[in-house]
């Protein structure tokens, strides 16, 4: 089928201003969108920019808007899209190159929620592991699932205005910690996240469970968390 | 492992600032104002049936209960209205509705106002706006 592929460019430079480039080619109805974009840098324009890694949905390096909807270009097919394909990068986030954003503020965000496991008590008798039941394993579960793609936050209203609203996927990765039950720092996260850029900033849009990739239900960890801050409930 | 054990923090260890506490009180004031409407139409109704009204004056007198905003509208006797217990009754559901309301507008602004100055500045003139909007009303329901 044939594909006309609209694509933000931007080189600060050589640009002075933002503008579009248009392609037209032909293409399979099953074709991922990353490959559109490989093709257009391969036997168009070697200078365009993007960012992929893995290529398969895993390391969440090539999240962009797709007609107008954050996903990540290697797991969109043509078929899901259409013929008339327009690619743009991820609002909120300065721009560095044609689809390449500035992603520092984000995980400077990210790094806020303590994002790693803390425990400092001695180990079990037998010194080998903090065990943990099944059910206490499957209260976070959703939300290991973040690979930081950045598409949840981009798409939130309320960081395209300001920088320092924790985000969904920050707000995720302290969901997944604070609910984990070998994990000691549930207090010193949840004070994180009851200040002025915490948790209270969230509208519940739903643009960012309607964005993630992973299909992790955001909105309902963002309210699982308001609902501890009240009750104390960790469970 | 106590596998069954259940994981809860004491309000002294994880805290309550400000932001939440606002995020609470909007939650509680828009049921609070769920109530008050409630119980102002069920009173205006009673009224309306006792003073053979259509519903269009009801609403008035539900909602708009100073007498001189409903004697020019010919809303017939307004004796229950201006008894003390149906004052607090408006003063309740004004104030809330305007604290309410403001900070609903100041959250959303804060949305689409970029710099720490342009939101302080919404802010003031909301809350502003929310004192003088508040003690108007209080003097028409207090006064008329």
């Amino acid at each position: 089928m044939q594909v006309t592929l609209k694509i933000f460019r931007y080189n600060p430079e050589v640009d002075k201003k933002i503008h579009y480039e248009t392609y037209n080619f032909e293409a399979q109805e099953t074709d991922r969108i990353l490959d559109l974009l490989e093709h257009v840098k391969g036997y168009f324009d070697g200078t365009l920019s993007f960012r992929r890694s893995c290529a398969h949905g895993v390391c969440g390096s090539d999240a962009m808007r797709i007609n107008g909807r954050n996903m990540l270009a290697c797991k969109v097919l043509v078929r899901d899209v259409g013929g008339q394909i327009t690619i743009e990068p991820l609002l909120g986030l300065k721009i560095q190159k044609d689809l390449i954003v500035d992603m520092e503020p984000f995980f400077d965000n990210y790094k806020k929620v303590l994002p790693w496991f803390i425990n400092d008590s001695p180990l079990p008798a037998d010194e080998r592991e903090r065990l943990q039941s099944p059910q206490q394993r499957a209260r976070f579960d959703d939300t290991t699932k973040c690979i930081l793609c950045a598409a949840c936050t981009t798409s939130c209203p309320t960081f395209w205005a300001n920088d320092d609203y924790l985000g969904p996927a920050a707000i995720v990765t302290a969901h997944r910690f604070i609910y984990d039950s070998r994990d000691e720092a549930a207090a010193e996260r949840l004070h994180i996240l009851s200040e002025t850029s915490g948790v209270a900033r969230c509208h519940t849009a739903y643009n960012c469970t309607l964005a993630c990739p992973r299909e992790i239900e955001i909105t309902r960890a963002i309210g699982e968390l308001k609902m501890s801050m009240i009750t104390g409930k960790l469970d | 492992m106590n596998r069954s054990e259940s994981r809860s923090l004491p309000l002294t260890k994880r805290g309550l600032n400000f932001e939440m506490l606002m995020w609470i009180f909007t939650r509680l004031t828009a049921l609070a104002m769920y109530a008050l409407i409630l119980f102002a139409i069920i009173g205006a109704l009673i009224m309306g049936a006792r003073q053979d009204m259509n519903l269009a004056d009801v609403l008035r007198w539900g909602f708009m209960p100073n007498s001189p905003h409903v004697q020019s509208t010919d809303v017939p006797d307004l004796g229950p209205w201006s008894t003390p217990f149906w004052r607090i009754v408006a003063s309740g559901l004004l104030l809330i509705a305007t604290a309410h309301g403001v900070h609903g507008l100041v959250v959303i602004a804060d949305d689409y106002i970029v710099t720490p100055r342009g939101r302080n500045t919404v802010r003031g003139i909301s809350i502003a706006f929310m004192l003088m909007m508040s003690f108007i009303g209080l003097y028409v329901i207090w006064t008329s």
